[in-house]
């Protein structure tokens, strides 16, 4: 790993970076420099135009803002850059010094740390990696990346993708209502057969009501006191059905899952309305969560067998269990993408190493073509292919080595590439 | 062929211990390693494991459950077949390390109850014995993989229930889905082990005419099969919840290791293995 980071530092291209983010700037500063897909492309197709800007890519998200550049002329890009995807929009962000500049390695370890979810808001969030997808694919449609950046892009998602494969840095619900489907998940065999009740229609059931449907929930019926609250629910959600807030309990008996979030100062469900619902529902198991303060649900009715009564407290409890978990695997999510970095400064020592090696490759060809000429005549006609075959043979076995040797980046030092020009005067070519 | 026998019973609780760690590592860490190398291991175990067995009947003409070692050894094989085809199915392969620990036990008392030399009897040759032997094994074997299941639906059930949550939750199948492997190990046992009694009851007659009903053994064994009998007709005219029947499989499953262990050493003349 340190191999790779020193090779990382001795070659690396100029990657320049400047973005805002939640942690440097509010949410009323990162409204007005979010881009939608149409303006991402419109800005990245006027760089296209211009002289300063050799490779570019912009990742817009509703925490972040980035542009990543390959410049010609660093301190002219990184105006143009500044100018025309902040400051234009919110010229605030150079005053207030909100935006953050990273060049190089650092710029490289940035953005495959924001693809693997730990620069985000929530530490290993999932969505970050689809963005930056997006965004490289983007940039790859509009011809904006070009063989540096694209090759960056692509490994900062293969690097994403690892980091999330191979450790539990996305594990665990962080929010309400991942942590009632992952409760659901280890009570029922699918969600998709479970019946879900949701008591209540304000923002918190919402939340949950899509929590719910992205994991696969199909059957949600939503009952409220406010019938207004409940179709505006539903305009959302075309998956929920509304009943009356009379009908609850009857369709309690029918719940697989019921999610309790209202204002209510006193229980909306009872424990003898429970004990009628486990009576009615044969030995199937009934999940309740209590989202509200103060409580929805009976707290008597846990006691109740096969039914599994949660609330705030619980859920927080989990929630926190679950971020400790993903703050642990920080390290091992570090290990990979030093791991991945390596891989990408081999490949872009072996890309600077390129031009060199045909160019030994061509002086070779030359002095061979040269001395074969020259001795053609000396020998039989019959041994000129022979000949031409074993002069061929061996440049390729020779030059074999230090050509694998220059593109494997390793040892990957620029001071070597030059003392192979100035050995072999290909400079003189 | 007395040598390979030899190294086999050394290795196989070794590799029976391995695998069960490796699946435990699995389980409990996450680690890649674990991940890559426990599933071969596994795999490797059991085949070695199917030859000891063959070896076992070539070398001593007779199916390998003459002694409580050569039973508990075919034990194993039988939970770790079960455990097999559930990984295979896709169904609870993160269940691994508990159900090959308990293949990893049988195993280590096998080779520790080993004895060099097999009883050889005709009775070993006898169909009918053969097949009371046959299914009493598969029995213990669904039995013991029952009470595996049983132990998981219990400990997920009072994690969820009493809102503390452990490395077990989030990994472990959903509790419908422990009770269903549970409830499937069961009726297998108890089938198994029906066909065990009545195939044993009818080949004992031929020979011992009535002088068999008093064996503590068949006693024990028959007492076990109405106990998860009764288990499993309570479950289904009372509707018993998953921790009822879990629990009752874990009763079961004591009742079941104390009538191969205890009652087969101490009690029996009929079923003695010495």
């Amino acid at each position: 790993m340190v191999d790779s980071r020193r090779a990382l530092e001795a070659s690396q291209p100029p990657v320049l970076l400047i973005g805002v983010d939640h942690r440097c700037a509010p949410l009323e500063l990162r409204e007005k420099i979010a881009y939608s897909e149409e303006e991402a492309n419109e800005l990245l197709t006027s760089f296209q135009a211009r002289d300063d800007i050799d490779e570019a890519c912009l990742l817009s998200t509703c925490n972040r803002t980035e542009i990543y550049l390959l410049p010609r002329r660093q301190s002219e890009a990184y105006r143009t850059a500044l100018e025309h995807v902040f400051l234009t929009r919110a010229p605030e962000i150079e005053a207030e010094g909100r935006f953050y500049v990273k060049r190089g390695r650092e710029a490289m370890q940035h953005l495959f740390e924001v693809a693997s979810g730990l620069q985000s808001m929530v530490l290993g969030e999932p969505e970050i990696l689809g963005q930056v997808r997006r965004a490289a694919q983007n940039a790859e449609d509009l011809e904006t990346s070009g063989t540096v950046l694209r090759r960056l892009l692509r490994g900062a998602v293969a690097a994403g993708g690892k980091a999330r494969t191979d450790t539990a840095i996305g594990n665990g619900a962080i929010s309400f209502g991942y942590a009632i489907v992952d409760l659901a998940r280890s009570i029922f065999h699918r969600l998709d057969s479970c019946s879900v009740l949701i008591l209540g229609a304000g923002e918190t059931a919402r939340q949950v009501a899509r929590n719910l449907i992205e994991r696969g929930a199909k059957e949600i019926v939503v009952a409220n006191r406010g019938r207004r609250r409940a179709d505006e629910l539903r305009t959302l959600f075309p998956e929920v059905q509304v009943i009356e807030f009379e009908e609850r309990r009857a369709a309690l008996e029918r719940s697989d899952l019921v999610i309790a979030c209202t204002a209510a100062e006193l229980p909306i469900l009872e424990r003898r309305d429970f004990e009628r619902a486990m009576a009615s529902r044969r030995a199937r198991p009934l999940l309740a969560a209590d989202l509200g303060v103060p409580r929805n649900l009976d707290p008597a009715a846990g006691e109740l067998d096969n039914l599994f009564l949660q609330d705030v407290d619980s859920l927080e409890q989990l929630i926190g269990q679950n971020l400790r978990k993903r703050r642990d695997e920080i390290p091992r999510v570090q290990e990979i993408l030093d791991r991945e970095l390596g891989i990408y400064a081999a490949w872009f020592h072996g890309l600077a190493a390129e031009p060199l090696v045909a160019q030994l490759q061509r002086h070779a060809e030359q002095i061979r073509q040269h001395e074969v000429a020259s001795s053609l005549g000396k020998v039989p006609s019959e041994t000129h292919e022979s000949l031409n075959r074993l002069t061929r043979s061996l440049v390729r076995k020779i030059l074999h080595h230090p050509s694998s040797h220059l593109r494997s980046g390793d040892p990957p030092d620029m001071q070597h590439l030059e003392a192979i020009r100035e050995l072999f005067r290909l400079d003189d070519d | 062929m007395d040598l390979a026998l030899r190294t086999a019973v050394v290795l196989l609780p070794l590799l029976y211990v391995g695998v069960a760690a490796g699946y435990g590592w699995m389980f409990f860490a996450d680690h890649r390693v674990p991940r890559k190398a426990a599933r071969p291991l596994f795999h490797a175990t059991l085949t070695l494991h199917l030859l000891y067995l063959i070896l076992l009947t070539i070398r001593w003409q007779q199916f390998p459950y003459a002694t409580v070692s050569q039973a508990l050894s075919a034990t194993a094989f039988a939970v770790a077949v079960v455990y097999a085809f559930v990984e295979w199915h896709g169904k609870a392969s993160s269940t691994g390390f508990l159900i090959l620990s308990i293949a990893a036990l049988f195993e280590v008392l096998s080779s520790l109850l080993r004895t060099p030399n097999p009883p050889y009897r005709e009775i070993f040759h006898n169909p009918l014995f053969s097949t009371h032997a046959g299914f009493g094994l598969l029995g213990y074997a669904a039995f013991a993989v029952a009470a595996g299941y049983g132990f998981l639906f219990l400990r997920l059930y009072h994690e969820i229930k009493r809102r503390r949550f452990s490395i077990f939750f989030g990994k472990l199948p959903p509790l419908e889905v422990l009770e269903r492997l549970m409830v499937g190990a069961l009726v297998t046992g108890f089938v198994a082990l029906g066909g065990s009694v009545v195939s044993g009851a009818v080949w004992a007659e031929q020979v011992f005419q009535g002088a068999w009903l008093s064996d503590p053994k068949i006693l024990f064994t028959v007492a076990t099969w109405v106990f998860y009998g009764m288990a499993l007709t309570l479950r289904r005219l009372r509707h018993w919840h998953g921790r009822q029947t879990a629990i009752a499989s874990l009763l079961g499953f004591a009742a079941v290791l104390f009538s191969m262990i205890a009652v087969n050493f101490f009690l029996t003349d009929v079923h003695g293995f010495h």
